[in-house]
């Protein structure tokens, strides 16, 4: 394992710590006051600065000790996590999340902003309200005196004893401490150094060492690996307990630690301990070393700065001994424990698998499938009985596939939470841009789907909720006006329905001004001036491509490459999205996606002597038409009559390029297909072999992209099989033909 | 990496005596039990605790051995990190009987 991979480990656990952040705050945020919710918060952090620290993540380090400081005041109740409050936390959590992505591979940190949020950290940790202050003070681990109690407006001033303390010599300032420190072994393993934890705290005072060797077997008998050494310290700092415990801090677990105030005199009658006065910066790693004598003006902020430093050292030394070829894997362990202190914890109940494995294994088992398809095809065909001990034996390896097949499926399977999460954060910041006050709330958020449906879900739900916040959510004054709470909610959902994802984003805006989108199309050449429109089609409306109506363009949407881009993105996922809205009362986007990319639900179609897959979902009935039941409209045009309403008929073979002519409809079979537009259509096959789960093969992966197909699959008799792109077809037939070139007669 | 043999009877420490090292360092030690040693530190520019005290517990072998263990030539970070950790050099030196 090198350096490289433990930091990638590092960034994964960093993405369960900083949704661990979010969710926790966004608890505290609905009033959840469970001590726990606060503590899992200050762990979330605590952890990704310890993990950064060890990576020489400077900027990361210096925030998340802030940010720590803060929360630890609300640990400690010194600070009420009130809204304001949170709302500082929940932006920093934000900026915590930019500067590890940052950290990872680069990404964009406002700099402005986390300074900003900073100086409103450090202002909360001193008892300030939650308002940025260019002036506001360094952070101290102790808040300072509270804000003004009295009535009568007096205001305590917080009074400075250092300052008698300046004409002292230093030797004589501060206050001696007895340290009692005792790494354990896992303080080493773990990539730690004693010797530099030793270093940092020499740096803020005076000390005198005593190290005791009793313990220190003979050498025969010695494990070089284990901690025999302890140490009792004398040190003579202006600094507080607290500050010299956090030199300690990325080690408190690993070592037996006391740390107290001695009494008059300095400790050292007892044990005979050694001056560490002079110059360490030889021990520096770089030309940057601190100027080794303590002054008691020295900035509090060194402390963590000094602590990151020991880290990074410690972590130089794991990569070195990382580097080095061993029987065991001792040090590759120790460096990647370095990675996080908390990676033991999680390390239980899951284990992490590299995605490529997972696909491999899927590839596989669709292999397998497959094969057992052709395999069953096979002895069908040569045993028409249909007893015999084999064909038996086929059906229980049916369904043992089958079973793998859903098993395998299930380990690519992931909750859509970190996407529902990465929402409440666009809310948050779109909101604020624009002045609104926005609740999101999630639901079922612990809904599995498959991963690739996930990584491609983010982005046209980013776009959408863009859009509700914009445009869906009116301003707080106009929600006041029409009588509504002036805070808006925009609600997301997600669940299982008839072997589908549905996720659904609900805002209790002013809907969809269908006046305005009307007069949008009409203005952009859309529709016709004269147009006769249902409500559901206007609302649909703002699928079509280059359509906007914002009346300026701004940064966060309206760049008139809305929601048909989301349609798009949808649609490539198998997925369909549609619109519902009542004017007044809000929006209803209702997304529906396939819960795999690898498998699907399809019947199997004869069309021209083809076979084609046409997928399950988009089938809303098959029916056989009847002679009178069909209709000729215009020059080509066909319509069938169901249930005394007309839908047009759809000649897949002559769309395709299949046939020259049109098939007579009596002798196929109609497929009532749902579109997009909500309309419905009659794809008219020659005829249903039957319906059968197949494996999804990318025909841009293996061929190019076929006009009017979405993927291929491999049937059991091991001919290839394309999968009907049902919408391209549908769109096709209103006129946008695909493309003669391509014609497909060739390809089956 | 691993520390090296000079000479006979020459340990030459390597740079970055970490816990790493630790481990080779004590076999070296092991290996070289019997005869007087001498210990070359002027390359040291990292030393570890337990490196260290590997080191310590040679100087205590030799010193039951009755030979001689010297540390010679310590690099400052060598000579700086056993000060700052509180072994004196007493405890790494064991004279010829």
């Amino acid at each position: 394992m090198d350096m490289n991979e433990i930091k990638e480990i590092f960034f994964q656990e960093c993405e369960e710590q900083l949704a661990e952040l979010e969710s926790g705050l966004l608890k505290l945020n609905d009033g959840d006051r469970d001590p726990e919710t606060v503590n899992a918060v200050f762990r979330a952090v605590h952890s990704i600065k310890g993990g950064a620290g060890a990576f020489g993540l400077d900027d990361l380090v210096a925030f998340a000790h802030v940010f720590e400081t803060t929360l630890d005041c609300v640990r400690s109740n010194k600070l009420e996590p009130n809204q304001d409050v949170l709302k500082v936390m929940l932006k920093s959590a934000d900026v915590l999340a930019d500067l590890t992505n940052a950290a990872r591979d680069g990404g964009y940190v406002d700099e402005s902003r986390s300074r900003a949020l900073v100086k409103e950290l450090e202002a909360l940790a001193n008892g300030e309200v939650p308002v940025a202050s260019a002036e506001a003070p360094k952070a101290q681990p102790k808040p300072a005196v509270a804000a003004p109690t009295d009535d009568s407006g007096f205001q305590p001033i917080p009074f400075n004893f250092d300052g008698f303390d300046e004409d002292e010599t230093p030797a004589d300032a501060g206050q001696v401490y007895e340290i009692s420190f005792k790494p354990r072994r896992d303080l080493y393993s773990k990539g730690n150094e004693a010797a530099l934890l030793l270093r940092d705290l020499s740096r803020i005072g005076e000390m005198s060492i005593n190290c005791d060797l009793e313990s220190l077997p003979d050498l025969d008998k010695l494990d070089p690996e284990e901690s025999y050494v302890s140490w009792m310290i004398s040190l003579r700092t202006t600094r507080s307990e607290d500050e010299i415990r956090a030199v300690f801090e990325f080690a408190e677990w690993d070592c037996d630690l006391e740390v107290r105030a001695a009494e008059a005199s300095p400790s050292g009658e007892e044990l005979p301990m050694v001056p560490v006065p002079f110059d360490l910066s030889i021990l520096n790693d770089d030309a940057s070393a601190e100027a080794p004598a303590p002054s008691p003006t020295r900035d509090a902020a060194e402390t963590p700065a000094a602590a990151a430093e020991t880290a990074t050292e410690a972590s130089k030394m794991a990569a070195a001994a990382a580097r080095v070829e061993r029987k065991e894997s001792a040090a590759a362990t120790a460096a990647a424990a370095a990675a996080s202190n908390t990676a033991a914890a999680a390390a239980g109940q899951t284990i992490r698998v590299d995605l490529d494995r997972v696909d491999r294994l899927i590839n596989l088992v669709g292999e397998l499938v497959i094969n057992q398809a052709m395999l069953s095809q096979s002895v069908i065909e040569n045993d028409t009985t249909g007893t015999s001990s084999i064909n038996m034996g086929l059906e229980e390896l049916q369904q043992l596939t089958r079973e793998i097949q859903d098993s395998v499926m299930a380990i690519r399977a992931q909750p859509v939470k970190p996407v529902f999460q990465r929402m409440s954060r666009i809310v948050r910041e779109v909101a604020d841009m624009v002045g609104k006050s926005i609740r999101l709330v999630t639901e079922g958020e612990n809904t599995e789907v498959d991963k690739t449906v996930i990584d491609k879900l983010a982005e046209p739900l980013t776009h959408m909720i863009r859009n509700a916040v914009d445009h869906g959510i009116e301003t707080p004054e106009k929600r006041e006006a029409a009588g509504k709470d002036p805070e808006g909610t925009i609600k997301l959902t997600a669940k299982h329905r008839s072997g589908r994802i549905v996720i659904e984003l609900v805002d209790d805006g002013a809907g969809i001004n269908r006046e305005r989108v009307r007069q949008k199309a009409i203005d952009n050449d859309l529709i016709a001036a004269d147009a006769n429109l249902t409500d559901e089609e206007i609302d649909n409306l703002i699928f079509a491509p280059g359509f906007s109506t914002a009346d300026k363009i701004s940064d966060i949407s309206g760049r008139g490459v809305g929601m048909d881009v989301v349609k798009r993105s949808i649609q490539a996922l198998g997925g369909r999205i549609s619109i519902s809205s009542r004017p007044g009362q809000g929006s209803t986007f209702t997304m529906s996606l396939p819960l795999t990319l690898a498998v699907l639900d399809g019947m199997v179609v004869t069309v021209a002597g083809q076979t084609l897959v046409v997928p399950l979902t988009a089938i809303v009935e098959t029916l056989q038409p009847e002679a009178a039941a069909v209709h000729s409209f215009g020059a080509n045009q066909r319509l069938i009559s169901i249930r005394n309403s007309f839908c047009p008929l759809v000649d897949v073979g002559r769309i395709l390029n299949f046939r020259s002519t049109q098939a007579n409809p009596v002798e196929g079979v109609a497929l009532l297909v749902e579109s997009e537009g909500g309309g419905q259509r009659a794809l008219m096959v020659d005829a249903i072999q039957g319906q059968r789960q197949v494996v999804i093969k990318s025909l841009e992966a293996n061929y190019t992209h076929v006009p009017g197909i979405a993927a291929a699959t491999i049937l059991g008799d091991g001919r290839v099989a394309l999968i009907l792109d049902v919408d391209a077809v549908v769109a096709a037939s209103r006129g946008q033909s695909l493309k003669p070139e391509m014609s497909l007669a060739a390809t089956g | 990496m691993a520390a090296k043999k000079a000479a006979s009877g020459t340990l030459k420490l390597s740079p970055t005596m970490d816990l790493n090292e630790a481990s080779a360092l004590h076999a070296k030690l092991l290996s070289m039990r019997g005869g007087n040693i001498v210990i070359d530190a002027s390359q040291v520019e990292r030393l570890g605790v337990q490196c260290a005290q590997v080191l310590v517990a040679g100087a205590r072998a030799w010193q039951a051995d009755k030979k001689s263990y010297v540390v010679k030539q310590a690099s400052d970070a060598f000579a700086k990190t056993m000060q700052l950790i509180g072994i004196d050099a007493e405890h790494l030196v064991a004279k010829e009987i």
